[in-house]
């Protein structure tokens, strides 16, 4: 649970935690953090959560409400924030806090992240509309789609060539396979070919393949126009436009 | 195909409390895994709701009535991929609704990994970063796309895997069950060879153990509860800074029959 700190000429006064009840702050002493101070508003403020948020509002004090410098009227709060409020200082204390969502708005340095968190979906696109900003160099990026494909250039199989759309591709006998080799003494998975986040790899299943005629000896990631040969099929990986 | 599995579950060294959950449903080869988030004990809630909601739903549901969709399964989809994919719908509402009205549960959520193998094919639904692998013929392949800030870049190729690892914003998810009251679901079928070893997992196993640390494991202890011991073992020895959770699914051909009735026969 989030909690605050009210903090007088550097030394800690007050804690309160906040529950699903908002914490009032003011002159008056029936708030849940009374200050007795004339620069006080009698309901100076209050801390509660909206929507998993932990937000502060000033209710209309004379003397204003402040979120590390600036004044505000409303503002999402993350933890290691300070509200200050005449010469008192509360400290924001979020860190067992899972959920208060990333606020792009802001110009805060990006907190360091231990609990997992969800963001929503406009910070999801803010941020994700930034970080390409910064430069794409993927070959996955739309637009310039390119299909990998496997051309077959001898071989007995029972297509001629194959887009490759599934995390998985294997080739062999099997009919789950999706290179299927015909003829007998064929292994049910001679090979396979495995799509990472970072391209295709072909691995070695019952039989271990030959790339340019070299045999892998793992998984290998493969470049356009490769030539894989295995159980007698000669195939080539491009990537298509 | 005959199936061994198992499942262990660990706080890890640094946390007090374990938000993993778990089942293995041996009789369907039903495998689910989930990790849950949000303050006090509502990340536990959230994960144990997540899973208890696809159990039953995967073994009880006669039908499908009183659930809507926003997205309709495809048609292409076995039947109990379908299931699997309405099940992971119905327990991301379970989990918003709970938060709802429950005002201390706000903001909790929970990952969900499931997997079902029935008829040679193994159904996948996923949402969030825990992760389902497949280690086949020594090379081991993810099943499942993180739903996390970091992945996306990668898959964008705005960072490299490598800035990735190092990256502070690692959990920051882009979807979790109980977020929203709608999810988007992944989900994937794939056909499954003898010797085949099916992972699943949390991210306290993939943030500490490498992939080719996770490969060998599998390949070294050929129990599934040694090698699921192994790998808890292996991220507590690297700090366990999360919880761990891990299900181990091995497949194997039936023993031919034409053999037991030769032993049979010179017995």
């Amino acid at each position: 649970m989030a909690k605050l700190s009210l903090m007088f000429e550097k030394k800690l006064v007050k804690e309160v935690p906040i529950g699903n009840r908002p914490v009032s702050i003011g002159r008056s002493p029936d708030n849940d953090i009374p200050i007795d101070n004339l620069a006080i508003s009698n309901y100076h403020a209050r801390v509660y959560y909206e929507g998993g948020r932990l937000v502060v509002e000033d209710l209309d004090s004379l003397n204003g409400t402040f979120v590390n410098d600036l004044r505000v009227e409303r503002a999402t709060l993350h933890d290691g924030d300070s509200i200050w409020i005449g010469k008192h200082h509360i400290k924001v204390d979020a860190t067992a806090d899972a959920a208060i969502p990333w606020d792009t708005g802001r110009k805060a340095v990006a907190p360091k992240i231990n609990e997992t968190m969800v963001l929503d979906t406009k910070a999801r696109r803010d941020m994700l509309s930034q970080a390409a900003a910064m430069g794409e160099r993927s070959q996955f990026s739309p637009g310039r789609a390119k299909m990998p494909t496997l051309v077959v250039l001898s071989g007995k199989v029972n297509q001629k060539e194959y887009v490759l759309t599934n995390k998985l591709t294997v080739i062999g006998k099997s009919p789950m396979a999706t290179v299927r080799l015909r003829g007998w003494f064929k292994p049910p998975m001679a090979a396979q070919i495995n799509q990472r986040d970072d391209g295709y790899y072909l691995g070695p299943g019952d039989k271990v393949p030959t790339v340019n005629g070299t045999p892998i000896p793992g998984p290998t990631r493969l470049n356009d126009g490769d030539l894989i040969e295995v159980c007698g099929v000669r195939l080539n990986f491009i990537f298509r436009e | 195909m005959q199936i061994a599995s198992d499942g262990l579950t660990d706080v890890g060294r640094v946390r007090t409390n374990n938000e993993d959950s778990f089942r293995i449903l041996e009789s369907l080869h039903l495998f689910v895994i989930s990790d849950g988030m949000g303050g006090e004990a509502h990340g536990e809630v959230a994960s144990s709701l997540a899973v208890e909601t696809i159990v039953n739903y995967c073994t009880e549901a006669k039908d499908d009535s009183g659930i809507t969709l926003s997205e309709a399964p495809g048609d292409h989809w076995a039947e109990k991929t379908k299931r699997l994919q309405r099940a992971v719908h119905l327990a991301n509402s379970r989990i918003y609704e709970s938060a709802q009205k429950n005002l201390e549960q706000r903001g909790m959520g929970a990952t969900l990994t499931a997997t079902w193998f029935d008829n040679g094919r193994l159904s996948i639904a996923h949402v969030g970063d825990s992760r389902a692998y497949l280690l086949r013929g020594g090379t081991l392949q993810q099943l499942t796309n993180d739903h996390s800030l970091v992945a996306e870049q990668v898959r964008r190729g705005i960072i490299t895997p490598q800035e990735a690892e190092a990256s502070e914003m690692q959990s920051v998810l882009l979807r979790a069950l109980g977020a929203h009251s709608e999810v988007e679901v992944d989900v994937d079928e794939v056909g499954i060879y003898p010797r085949d070893v099916l992972l699943l997992c949390s991210d306290g196993l993939t943030r500490m153990v490498t992939e080719p640390e996770i490969a060998g494991s599998l390949q070294a202890e050929t129990n599934p509860t040694s090698a699921a011991r192994k790998l808890i073992e292996l991220a507590n020895e690297r700090g366990g800074i999360d919880n761990v959770t891990v299900i181990v699914a091995r497949f194997q051909e039936e023993p031919r029959r034409w053999l037991s009735w030769l032993r049979r026969g010179s017995a």
